[in-house]
């Protein structure tokens, strides 16, 4: 069978596409229903985990208050969630400026630990190093799953750290876990999508402490 | 930020913004797929840089191709970082209020370096022509928009891979050569990029009457007599091997 006679069915199999009219007319219509898909699952979670986001503040609030300080730490995007939670607290656009650091900051620490030791402790051994009864752990993952964070909750709940998780999917092993106090999930699949909801989980969570605070003063 | 709010979705705007991000996409994958490095760069949000380039270096979807992308430290003088280490056929990424004047001075030299340009912001947008794509938020609210550049640097990698399906579709044609012709619906096919009509340069050197500069295409020498002693990093206009306007001294 000689090429002409097939052409028709799989026009760029030979990669000699030239006219991207097409695809970039698919591209848009693409984001535009994955930009919808975001906003539906960002609907579903904050009506979902709102009494859960305004118990969870309450007690931000009453631990910021008496000299605590957020510790937030997650990997890869999670762990940009994490500088995010620390830039947001420190420097918000709006309220009162609060203690809060990310754990993944410090390349030097990371790479000391992770290397000495294992990747396993580079949030744990920092807890140890720093925390005390008062502060706040966030932990940020997609999967629910990661090992350097359920070690970091477990060294949070030994010291009586109040421990906050942010997982996806259906909450993964942090869900179930007795170190970890309040789970928030963002049901859904898609990593991605995921973050973008957990994102506006963290504006409103942080919005409610801003709330709690000025209720109290 | 109304708590616990929907984002509103003008149709619209998300239309537009739709369509700009599926340009900027296939921009960025014919760089990509052309061995260019995508440099990612917000003084403001430096957590958003550090997304984009996780997001493409380490692709949360097991088997898509790990693409070249960097943060420009946090920190760092965004124009000195990306004039030290950024080579023709690069891209910017950047994130950044329209009057972060750091990013607005990378981005007016980026053509010289021989770097494409995409700047994703929010609230009052920046003058035409500010970068070679400019995908734009409505809200003037921080942390809406702050939620939404999540969705957009997410769907510019979801869009760019999908393009990596397109093979044909990743050299840039002729025709097209990043959109402008010199006379729209004249018939001509000339394009104001490719002509040497005036094109971008900095000034790395000056000896006597003869520079070296960078271009979009590289290093080359030229001509200095018509202008006044240019100074090193200037931006002047180069047309036909001498350099006829200083830009930065204008």
């Amino acid at each position: 069978m000689s090429p002409e006679t097939t052409d028709f069915l799989y026009p760029f199999i030979e990669g000699d596409e030239t006219d991207s009219t097409t695809l970039l007319t698919d591209l848009a219509l693409s984001a535009r229903g994955k930009w919808a898909q975001s906003t539906a699952l960002r609907t579903e979670t904050l009506e979902r985990t709102d009494q859960q986001l305004r118990t969870v503040a309450g007690e931000m609030a009453r631990r910021l208050t008496a000299g605590g300080r957020i510790y937030a730490f997650g990997n890869g995007g999670s762990a940009t969630d994490a500088e995010g939670v620390a830039q947001l607290y420190t420097r918000p656009p709006t309220g009162l400026p609060l203690a809060a650091r990310s754990l993944a900051d410090d390349q030097a620490v990371l790479t000391a630990l992770a290397n000495d030791i294992g990747f396993d402790v580079v949030f744990s051994r920092q807890l140890i190093a720093h925390g005390r009864p008062v502060d706040i752990a966030m932990g940020f993952s997609t999967s629910g799953n990661s090992d350097n964070l359920m070690m970091a909750f477990a060294e949070a709940a030994r010291q009586g750290m109040l421990t906050v998780g942010l997982a996806g999917y259906d909450g993964g092993r942090m869900a179930t876990d007795a170190n970890l106090e309040h789970c928030i999930v963002v049901r859904s699949d898609s990593v991605h999508r995921v973050q973008e909801s957990q994102a506006s989980v963290v504006h409103v969570l942080w919005a409610y402490v801003q709330e709690s605070l000025t209720a109290r003063s | 930020m109304t708590v616990a709010s929907p984002l509103h979705d003008a149709d619209a705007s998300l239309e537009g913004l739709s369509h700009d991000l599926a340009r900027a996409s296939l921009a960025m994958a014919r760089r990509f797929h052309a061995g260019g490095s995508m440099w990612c760069a917000s003084p403001a949000w430096p957590f958003h840089a550090h997304h984009v380039a996780v997001e493409f270096v380490h692709p949360v979807i097991v088997g898509k191709r790990a693409l070249a992308a960097v943060t420009v430290p946090p920190g760092a003088d965004v124009v000195a970082t990306l004039r030290a280490s950024a080579r023709v056929g690069d891209m910017v990424v950047a994130l950044a209020p329209a009057d972060d004047a750091e990013v607005a001075e990378a981005m007016r030299r980026a053509p010289a370096w021989g770097l494409e340009t995409l700047w994703i912001g929010h609230g009052t947008r920046p003058p035409a022509g500010a970068a070679d794509h400019v995908v734009w938020l409505d809200t003037d609210d921080a942390l809406e928009a702050s939620e939404q550049f999540v969705r957009v640097y997410h769907l510019l990698w979801e869009l760019t891979h999908v393009c990596f399906e397109h093979p044909g579709l990743l050299k840039p044609s002729d025709a097209e050569c990043n959109g402008e012709t010199a006379a729209a619906g004249s018939g001509s096919t000339v394009c104001i990029t490719c002509s040497d009509e005036g094109r971008l340069a900095e000034v790395v050197s000056v000896e006597g009457d003869e520079a070296v500069v960078r271009t979009a295409e590289g290093t080359e020498r030229i001509d200095v007599m018509l202008i006044d002693p240019p100074a090193v990093n200037d931006l002047v206009l180069v047309h036909a091997g001498s350099a006829i306007t200083n830009l930065s001294t204008q």
